[in-house]
């Protein structure tokens, strides 16, 4: 253990100060569930850590039929009380009880594919992530603009994802993860799709993948293709052999990219159909 | 930094401890404490044995640095288990032979006190579900979902005890 310093801020403030102050040199640590493992096993050796358990940023709070997540909710309080079941579905298959109890909504966008399933969810829901910083104040970026490649993301130097905020869900929205058991496993594919219908068109529609790419993503393209037809199986086919093309699914000891490809096909369609139930 | 102390209720005991910057719950349990029910299978949260409650809910100790439960309430294996006989959940692992090598076997019991305290009469997917994040390789889990099943229905030999 070659820790330092453990900061324990008890304020945003506080913390986008000492993040201010320490630089990049200072690990900011949520629940701890991405980067206790890695310091544990000295893969990590972080001089100065920050915790933002006591940071006041564990809120959900319901907002106009919406819901705002501080950054360090733990998944468990999002699954049982941010009213989105769209987000319970997600965090439920997140993992065993005490991870869900101990992981956060904003650590989980930090966590590298196949896992960080809630950020699906997420991009279906058009939710955005607020930013701060000490000296620059915050911003507001759409989820889909935060990922920039594996493990990258917009996030400054000096600041901190600080709330997710995801507006009153419009449509039926449906997850799906398939992995290679029925619970606390890594995903060959997630999928959440967000479809609205007026009179037997798609009129709006979101397609979020997670595992078959550097970070969780739109499949915009398929979401194109939906836009305006019919609803109807061999649409859903079409759109579903586009997502399985615009994926960039990786081989890992969980999956092959192959079969990863294949089950993006199997499960947009499989999504999209109940979402047109 | 230097080393500081964190003071917690343990097992309903007033405990202080002096650690070093992100040491974690469970080694300060285990080599600072002298609390070695809890078990460090994976060391990354996947195993689930050191599972401890805190302030009621199911946690990892093995990836909780300790500095987290000041002022808090752990309760670990040690806490449950009566100077003399078994917690119902023991005598019905047990009695299910819910325990072979039983390393997992501490995590397995304190996540099913969290689960009983909160839900005394689960359904046995409410109990799957909450027993997920907690990897036995051994028993193949039917008999720890049967042991569970048993003490929530009130039906092992020790029903007059308490859950406590």
């Amino acid at each position: 253990m070659t820790t330092q310093a453990y900061f324990r801020p008890r304020s945003l403030a506080e913390a986008l100060g000492l993040l201010d102050e320490h630089g990049p040199a200072m690990l900011v640590m949520a629940g701890g569930t991405l980067a206790m493992p890695l310091i544990n096993k000295g893969v990590s050796r972080p001089e100065k850590v920050m915790g933002l358990r006591q940071a006041g940023l564990d809120y959900v709070r319901s907002v106009d039929g919406g819901v705002h997540i501080g950054a360090a909710a733990p998944l468990s309080r999002v699954r049982a009380s941010s009213g989105v079941p769209l987000l319970a579905e997600a965090v439920k298959n997140v993992a065993g009880w005490a991870v869900q109890n101990m992981g956060t909504a904003g650590g989980n966008l930090f966590a590298p594919p196949p896992a960080g399933d809630l950020a699906v969810a997420l991009l279906a829901l058009d939710a955005q992530v607020k930013l701060a910083s000490h000296r620059r104040g915050e911003r507001l970026v759409p989820l889909a603009e935060f990922f920039t490649g594996f493990l990258t993301n917009c996030l400054a130097p000096d600041e901190l994802v600080v709330e997710i905020q995801v507006p009153k869900p419009i449509g039926k929205t449906v997850l799906l993860k398939y992995g290679r058991l029925y619970t606390n496993t890594p995903a060959i594919v997630s999928v959440a799709v967000r479809l609205l219908a007026r009179n037997g068109r798609v009129n709006d529609v979101r397609i979020a993948l997670n595992a078959v790419g550097p970070h969780p993503f739109r499949a915009r393209q398929a979401e194109t293709t939906l836009r305006g037809a019919a609803l109807h199986a061999e649409i859903f086919a079409a759109a579903s052999s586009t997502a399985a093309a615009e994926c960039e699914p990786f081989t890992d000891p969980i999956a092959s990219a192959d079969y990863r490809r294949r089950m993006v096909n199997v499960f947009v369609q499989r999504a999209l159909a109940q979402a047109a139930a | 930094m230097a080393s500081k102390i964190v003071t917690f209720t343990l097992n309903g005991h007033e405990t202080e401890v002096l650690v070093k910057p992100l040491t974690t719950l469970a080694k300060a349990l285990r080599e600072k404490l002298g609390f070695t029910a809890t078990k460090c299978g994976c060391y990354e949260g996947n195993c689930g044995s050191c599972t401890v409650i805190v302030n009621g809910e199911p946690v990892l100790s093995c990836i909780l640095p300790v500095e987290e439960v000041e002022g808090q309430s752990v309760l670990t294996l040690e806490g449950i288990t009566p100077s003399e006989g078994l917690h119902p959940l023991q005598q019905a692992f047990h009695e299910n032979f819910a325990v072979q090598c039983g390393f997992c076997t501490p995590g397995m019991l304190m996540i099913s006190k969290a689960l009983l305290d909160k839900n005394p009469h689960p359904t046995q997917a409410e109990i799957t579900d909450a027993l997920s994040g907690n990897l036995c390789r051994c028993t193949g889990y039917d008999p720890i979902i049967a042991a569970v099943q048993q003490v929530a229905e009130g039906t092992n030999s020790n029903q007059g005890g308490t859950h406590e």
